[in-house]
């Protein structure tokens, strides 16, 4: 790794373990590999959110360039929301795109994580189907939300109805998290799932 | 008593003026140099922008270089121009 990048990045995670956030336990970094270019984060779901009470895991790739071009995250944890794919994790933030800047950090990066979270962009999807869903029918979609959340992320709002119904599809034979993401995807209308499931 | 010196050393210390601790690029101490140089000093001097903002001039030159559109500031994002 890159002389600059690797000095910043042990600063940078310094800065992120004495942080106030991670001291209240809301945001964390871990490096499984010694070479600093793989990162593991965690942030929590922020309160008053369908992601409240979520532990949410993050993939973080440091680019042999960095800080002149911004890390390579995605969402480990599986998530609903209109601007994180709900199939591969894939974000859609402007600052770890074209807006980037040399001065921002990991934890300014989990940061500006968690207030995505708390204020999706439906105009800027990464996930068209959520984003549909979040501004046709929001009620919906914060019911799917929050169960994703309790399902992938470690929440605690358990809803019975929508288990029995990805329960009566895997009877059918068919994987649990195909069958979640086409009840979610087909506002938990059942026929209509299995219709997606089929074609 | 009366003392002849014979010989002196002088000692000097010096250090940047900076409205910071640390450069926003490198995020090593403006005391220190950027992380391509060995010793601090005018090899590895300190650029202001007009927005007040300050860098190493290596760091500074290396992100207006990787930027192909617009050369804003990586702190404020105001268009980057040195200060005079």
């Amino acid at each position: 790794m890159a002389n600059i990048a690797a000095g910043r990045i042990q600063r940078e995670l310094r800065e992120v373990m004495n942080s106030d956030e991670a001291i209240k336990n809301q945001i964390k970094i871990e490096f499984p590999i010694d070479d600093y270019s793989e990162l593991q984060g965690e942030i929590i779901g922020p309160p008053e959110t369908p992601y409240q009470g979520g532990r949410f895991k993050l993939h973080i790739k440091v680019p042999e360039t960095y800080p002149f071009n911004p890390p390579q995250v995605k969402f480990v944890t599986k998530i609903w929301h209109p601007n994180i794919s709900s199939v591969t994790g894939a974000i859609c933030l402007d600052i770890l795109k074209d807006q980037w800047a040399a001065a921002m950090t990991l934890r300014t990066v989990l940061l500006s994580l968690q207030a995505l979270l708390a204020d999706a962009e439906p105009d800027d999807p990464q996930d068209a189907v959520v984003a549909k869903q979040y501004k046709d029918d929001h009620d919906e979609y914060i019911r799917t939300a929050k169960h994703w959340t309790t399902v992938y992320a470690g929440g605690n709002t358990k809803n019975q109805e929508l288990e029995q119904k990805v329960k009566q599809i895997v009877e059918m034979g068919f994987e649990e998290t195909c069958a979640r993401e086409a009840l979610s995807s087909s506002c938990w209308d059942v026929a209509k799932a299995i219709e997606n499931l089929m074609s | 008593m009366k003392v002849k010196v014979k010989s002196w050393t002088a000692v000097a210390t010096w250090r940047w003026i900076a409205n910071d601790d640390n450069c926003g690029i490198c995020r090593t101490a403006f005391d220190g140099c950027c992380p391509d140089c060995k010793m601090p000093g005018d090899d590895c001097p300190l650029v202001w922008g007009q927005c007040s903002h300050v860098f190493h001039m290596h760091c500074i030159l290396k992100w207006l270089n990787s930027q192909q559109v617009h050369q804003l500031c990586p702190m404020c994002r105001q268009e980057w121009k040195f200060k005079e």
